[in-house]
């Protein structure tokens, strides 16, 4: 620009002073703007490699984070998505909770202005934000007004946030298989507790006692080389979840009323896999979680350690809440020691105990012979009789209380 | 020898003004506030690089999405690592780009003459908001799947045209295959490239106006 043409400009300029609609500034802030930009670079520093460094410092900084965050915190395992199952407590992702928080002050037919109307007004707001704030003023002293609506408005979503995380409940806790080996030991406890009591606690069928409605049924094997040969696991599971009515299976998938959601059906399938199937090879990991456990000579048998494992795999199906059982139920020690109709069924040191003699195939007072279909193998018997005459401890350490 | 080769090279390209427009310019004295533009950038190749590689194994469908998640975790070498990395960066980045936007605001940047570089900015942090929506729902679990089935129905309540948003999004009338299917197509496809393209222009813009200054007391 020639300094003529530089004398014209600045007389229109000085004419016009601030022309409300096209920009905040007038030209000759303008060029006052870039004079002083002009000089700031002019004393300030090389991109390469004065600004840049603290750019690679700070990003490799990020980079040592989020591996530490994925290694020692990691991705928190959640089950598989379960349209049946209203009872979740949907959150979104920490980052909308203020929305969603926002959206509990407007209730009703009033619902819209928290969903669109401002949602929408603070990014019609933000994208206007250059050509609605005409303040040439750039340090925040300079622009009070500006500065403090956008602290309010952050301080507001930061207080959002914090009490949508202190007001909503806690989520059910529910146990995610990870591996394989997890699923098929998680697998073989959902089997106890909802398949044994007609199927048997090896698959083996037979005829079904002590359940309502089923009585005298007889069941084939479900655990035949035949059986898993020409079932996949799709059939499994559509089995387990819909049930095969007109044989008196009832559906346990939680869809169709019943209790299983679909990860544990899952499970369940993996579990009749890998036990019975003899093409799939059982993981060690899981072979290990999954064997009932063997005392050894002089060993001392506690309820943790040796009884739970047992009871959980023959007993738990039917001694739960809602069976028949005279209301003895067996989920914890607690309930092992001092429920039932005829409680106690262990009394510490007495082999005469309700709960060995029914082992032992007695017809007593209390009951008939446990399980009711197949007695359990004389080994595990005299594991629980030998854990009686000890005092029926509940851990390593010590005789029961009780 | 090796300025003989740059010298062949730049007489080829101009690599040599591209070095000197990109690097080997002044700008202003700044404080470490100014890393969070950049720290955005490295989060989102971050996340561009572990998405890519998650992607291999990764099935965009109801029945194997929770499964394939499953084994990248625990079957895939280092799988985890890259997962953990994937997850804990979308969080990060959204919290950084949002700290990126506040620097600007509290300093006045988006003023004359960086309205436009602003303007691309508020593109950017929508898009990233975008990307963590439509990430979420992709590991098919009840977390994704109820806070999705929540968040669209959200959208649906805009008066008007609510209905025709709640439709778009799900590809029906409930969450279903189409859904995540639209979801994965909107957070690999349509809003990557939308992001790639507004960081070209948001980046030209800072190269071409310079960084702003931190403003004085009477500035």
């Amino acid at each position: 620009m020639s300094e003529l043409e530089t004398d014209q400009t600045l007389q229109i300029n000085v004419t016009r002073k601030r022309s409300p609609g096209t920009t905040a500034m007038n030209e000759e802030e303008k060029r006052e703007y870039q004079e002083k930009y002009r000089l700031a670079k002019l004393h300030g520093e090389k991109f390469f490699p004065d600004t840049i460094y603290k750019d690679v410092l700070i990003s490799f900084a990020l980079f040592l984070l989020l591996i530490g965050l994925a290694t020692f915190i990691g991705v928190a395992p959640e089950p598989k998505a379960d349209p049946s199952d209203t009872s979740y407590i949907p959150r979104p992702e920490w980052y909308f909770l203020f929305l969603f928080e926002l959206l509990k002050f407007f209730p009703g037919s009033l619902e819209w202005v928290g969903t669109a109307v401002l949602p929408g007004l603070a990014v019609a707001l933000l994208f206007l934000l250059p050509f609605i704030d005409r303040n040439p003023k750039r340090h925040w002293k300079n622009r009070r007004f500006a500065a403090g609506l956008m602290s309010a408005i952050v301080i507001g979503m930061v207080a959002l946030t914090i009490r949508a995380v202190v007001t909503t409940p806690p989520q059910a806790e529910a146990t995610v298989a990870g591996t394989l080996a997890e699923q098929i030991v998680a697998g073989q406890d959902l089997y106890a507790v909802h398949c044994v009591e007609c199927h048997g606690a090896d698959g083996e069928g037979g005829k079904i006692q002590g359940v309502q409605g089923l009585e005298g049924v007889t069941l084939k094997p479900i655990n035949s080389q035949d059986e898993m040969y020409t079932r996949s696991d799709e059939t499994l599971y559509a089995v387990i979840e819909l049930g095969q009515q007109t044989l008196g299976m009832p559906p346990f998938g939680r869809a169709y009323s019943g209790e299983l959601s679909p990860g544990d059906i899952e499970s369940i399938v993996a579990f009749m896999r890998y036990t019975w199937d003899d093409r799939a090879e059982m993981p060690k990991a899981a072979e290990q979680a999954s064997t009932l456990p063997v005392l050894k000579p002089g060993e001392t048998p506690d309820y943790a350690t040796h009884i739970e494992p047992v009871v959980k795999r023959y007993c738990v199906s039917c001694h739960r809440p809602g069976k028949e059982n005279n209301n003895y139920l067996m989920r914890t020690y607690d309930e092992v020691m001092n429920s039932g109709d005829h409680k106690p069924n262990i009394v510490p040191g007495n082999l005469q105990s309700n709960l060995i003699r029914m082992l032992r195939r007695e017809e007593i007072e209390a009951g008939g012979p446990m399980p009711p279909s197949k007695p359990l193998k004389p080994e595990l018997i005299e594991m629980i009789e030998r854990w009686v005459i000890a005092g029926a401890p509940e851990k390593a350490s010590g005789p029961a209380t009780k | 020898m090796a300025s003989k080769w740059i010298s062949r090279l730049d007489e080829r390209t101009g690599i040599v003004g591209v070095y000197k427009t990109v690097f080997d310019r002044k700008i202003p004295k700044v404080n470490w506030w100014f890393t969070l533009g950049s720290a955005s950038l490295f989060l989102f190749s971050v996340q561009v690089v572990t998405g890519i590689l998650l992607s291999v194994y990764y099935v965009p469908s109801p029945d194997h999405a929770y499964d394939s998640v499953q084994y990248i975790m625990t079957g895939v070498q280092f799988g985890w690592l890259i997962r953990g990395i994937h997850h804990w960066a979308a969080s990060l980045m959204v919290l950084v780009v949002f700290l990126h936007m506040l620097r600007v605001f509290f300093y006045g940047a988006y003023k004359y003459p960086r309205e436009i570089t602003w303007v691309t900015g508020v593109v950017l942090l929508l898009a990233t908001l975008g990307m963590g929506f439509t990430g979420y729902l992709l590991p098919w679990n009840q977390k994704a799947y109820w806070a999705t089935t929540v968040g669209t129905s959200i959208a649906g309540t805009v008066p008007g045209i609510g209905d025709f948003i709640l439709r778009a999004l799900r590809g029906g009338t409930d969450l279903s295959a189409v859904t995540l299917t639209r979801f994965f197509a909107a957070h690999v496809w349509m809003l990557p490239l939308v992001i790639l393209t507004v960081i070209g222009i948001h980046l030209y813009l800072v190269i071409r106006n310079g960084i702003s200054a931190v403003p004085k007391d009477h500035e």
